[in-house]
């Protein structure tokens, strides 16, 4: 048995369109994913996360290279793949004419669930999902974020050993969104593979073991946060709160060419890629002569990493 | 078999949500009898006197025909009201395969053809007075089960190639006026002029339809319907090898 739970090897996607230049949306991608692990699929707006998402939940045909879950090929062997995965895609995906309970039972009837737990796990999620009181609401009546609480929901019916999120976390409060952050945190430590795309990096870094970052279609970098961050040494993130917003104080930042500023009221947040010695100088000659209220001096986030792969494949 | 049941089961549910649903799947070919059936057979009595029947027993055949053609048309929309929310792509990615999912949905279908004829049957002899031979019964089960998922896939096709609704429901409408009025559902084909005769000869619900009214009234020959309805299975084989593989290619 393979230690991996997907295995792609040269997967591309083309898609055709009449009387248009074909879309290269995936383009020989390979890499795996570890049994149990957080895996994360980042990239901006058309990098192709969501291609890649569907030829592995077989909804589309790769085009050329092959792709497994847990051994079983996503193209020849689509119904095997389909009995170890479930899968939140982006869109919202309801019973639009079930009630809430309903859609999860239903849900559970696919997957083989008899009744009587069928209907124990339905509570459950009811309780985790914080939909007691919409049980017996049909979801056409429930608001988006309460759909899309209904879709997540129905992943912890089931015990398949793979789970698919793409972009999860649309329209959920933050509140809910840190809570489903947790389940799936302990779905993967009972063994489950989680894959999951986003588009907040903030999620990715607290969750993921593994990131994949990709763009138009092609991986940019692989590993761990760690490994990230290795990857884009000498970034560094400065935040500093002045008693007021100095003048001339955005022009003054945009001559040392920074990869990122952020400036929020008295607060400004600038990241640099230079060594430690130049960034120690540019927060000496920020603070030369202002009232600093806080300085505070960081490693590169997932965020930086992302802003900096980016330039470097020319988004 | 878990994955068919469950298909039947989730439409099923949807089904029972809503009483009109209900009531319109049962008793909507008994409404065309009582109500079109019943005024053509005061209009047409002299030209049906020749059937040796009055109209209501011939349009029997028609009526069940035009059912099976209905409840595919009204699933079909299915697709399109599952892909607005989203629910058709996450089904695609549920322990069955697609055949199954097709296969699953048309055994409804025909569970609800079958629940439609029996009702249609049983008051349209209470109601009307229609009497079918005992004998044929068998025969005509198989029509409306055959009919029933034939006219599933054939639809089904359409619906999960085309991707606008608006666009389904023009064909749908062109379907409607084609199939059922260039056929043997309403009338007789002897009396009609030589083209369209020919038009409704190669129409596949003129060859169920005409099954179903040799197993209702014993009209036309063994070898007749042996022939139509032949032609109708290798039409709905078709018509599912076709469905299934749009529904295998979905983008």
């Amino acid at each position: 048995m393979s230690q991996f739970a997907i295995e792609v090897e040269n997967l591309a996607k083309v898609y055709k369109r009449r009387g248009r230049a074909p879309v290269q949306a995936v383009d020989g991608m390979s890499f795996s994913v570890a049994r149990g692990a957080i895996f994360g699929l980042l990239g901006p707006n058309g990098a192709g996360k969501t291609t890649l998402l569907k030829m592995l939940t077989t909804l589309l045909e790769p085009s050329s290279g092959r792709a497994s879950v847990l051994g079983y090929d996503v193209e020849t062997q689509p119904l095997e793949v389909r009995r170890r995965i479930s899968v939140v895609i982006q869109e919202t995906a309801v019973e639009l004419f079930l009630s809430v309970r309903d859609n999860l039972l239903t849900f559970a009837r696919f997957h083989g669930l008899d009744r009587a737990t069928a209907l124990r796990r339905a509570d459950n999620v009811l309780e985790r999902f914080q939909l007691i009181a919409e049980a017996d609401r049909k979801a056409q009546d429930l608001s988006g974020g309460q759909r899309r609480r209904v879709q997540v929901g129905k992943i912890f019916m089931v015990e398949t050993p793979v789970v698919f999120l793409d972009e999860f976390s649309t329209g959920m409060d933050p509140i809910l969104k840190r809570a489903v952050m947790g389940l799936l945190r302990e779905e993967a430590t009972r063994g489950r593979t989680i894959v999951l795309t986003t588009q907040v990096l903030g999620e990715a870094e607290e969750l993921c073991d593994d990131i994949l970052i990709m763009n138009k279609g092609r991986e940019i970098a692989r590993g761990d946060l760690n490994a990230l961050k290795l990857l884009s040494q000498n970034v560094y993130k400065i935040a500093m709160t002045f008693d007021r917003l100095p003048d001339g104080i955005r022009e003054e930042l945009a001559q040392t060419a920074p990869m990122r500023v952020e400036i929020d009221q008295n607060t400004i947040e600038v990241a640099y890629k230079e060594d430690e010695a130049s960034v120690l100088e540019h927060v000496s000659r920020l603070a030369r002569g202002r009232n600093v209220l806080r300085v505070e001096l960081n490693g590169a986030s997932l965020e930086d990493i992302f802003v900096e792969l980016m330039k470097e494949t020319h988004l | 078999m878990s994955a068919l049941t469950a298909v039947m089961y989730r439409e099923g549910k949807i089904r029972a949500t809503n009483l009109t649903f209900i009531f319109w799947d049962l008793f909507f070919p008994l409404g065309y009898l009582l109500v079109f059936g019943v005024a053509m057979s005061s209009a047409m009595a002299g030209p049906f006197a020749g059937l040796g029947a009055n109209y209501n027993a011939f349009f029997l055949a028609g009526v069940l025909g035009m059912a099976s053609f209905g409840i595919a048309s009204n699933t079909s929309w299915s697709f399109f009201l599952d892909r607005d929310n989203g629910i058709f792509y996450e089904m695609l990615t549920y322990p069955l395969s697609r055949a199954q999912y097709l296969l699953g949905k048309v055994l409804f279908n025909v569970f609800i053809a079958m629940l439609q004829a029996g009702v249609t049957l049983g008051l349209g002899a209470v109601l009307l007075g229609i009497r079918v031979h005992a004998a044929l019964l068998p025969l005509l089960a198989a029509a409306v089960i055959g009919g029933t998922s034939g006219w599933f896939f054939f639809y089904a096709a359409f619906a999960l190639r085309i991707r606008r609704n608006d666009v389904f429901n023009s064909v749908t409408s062109v379907f409607y006026f084609v199939f059922l009025f260039a056929s043997s559902i309403f009338y007789p084909l002897d009396p009609l002029p030589a083209w369209l005769r020919r038009v409704a000869l190669a129409n596949p619900i003129t060859w169920q339809v005409d099954v179903l009214r040799f197993a209702t009234m014993g009209s036309g020959s063994w070898k007749q319907i042996t022939l139509e309805g032949c032609a109708f299975i290798v039409f709905a084989v078709i018509s599912f090898f076709a469905a299934v593989r749009i529904l295998q290619h979905q983008e």
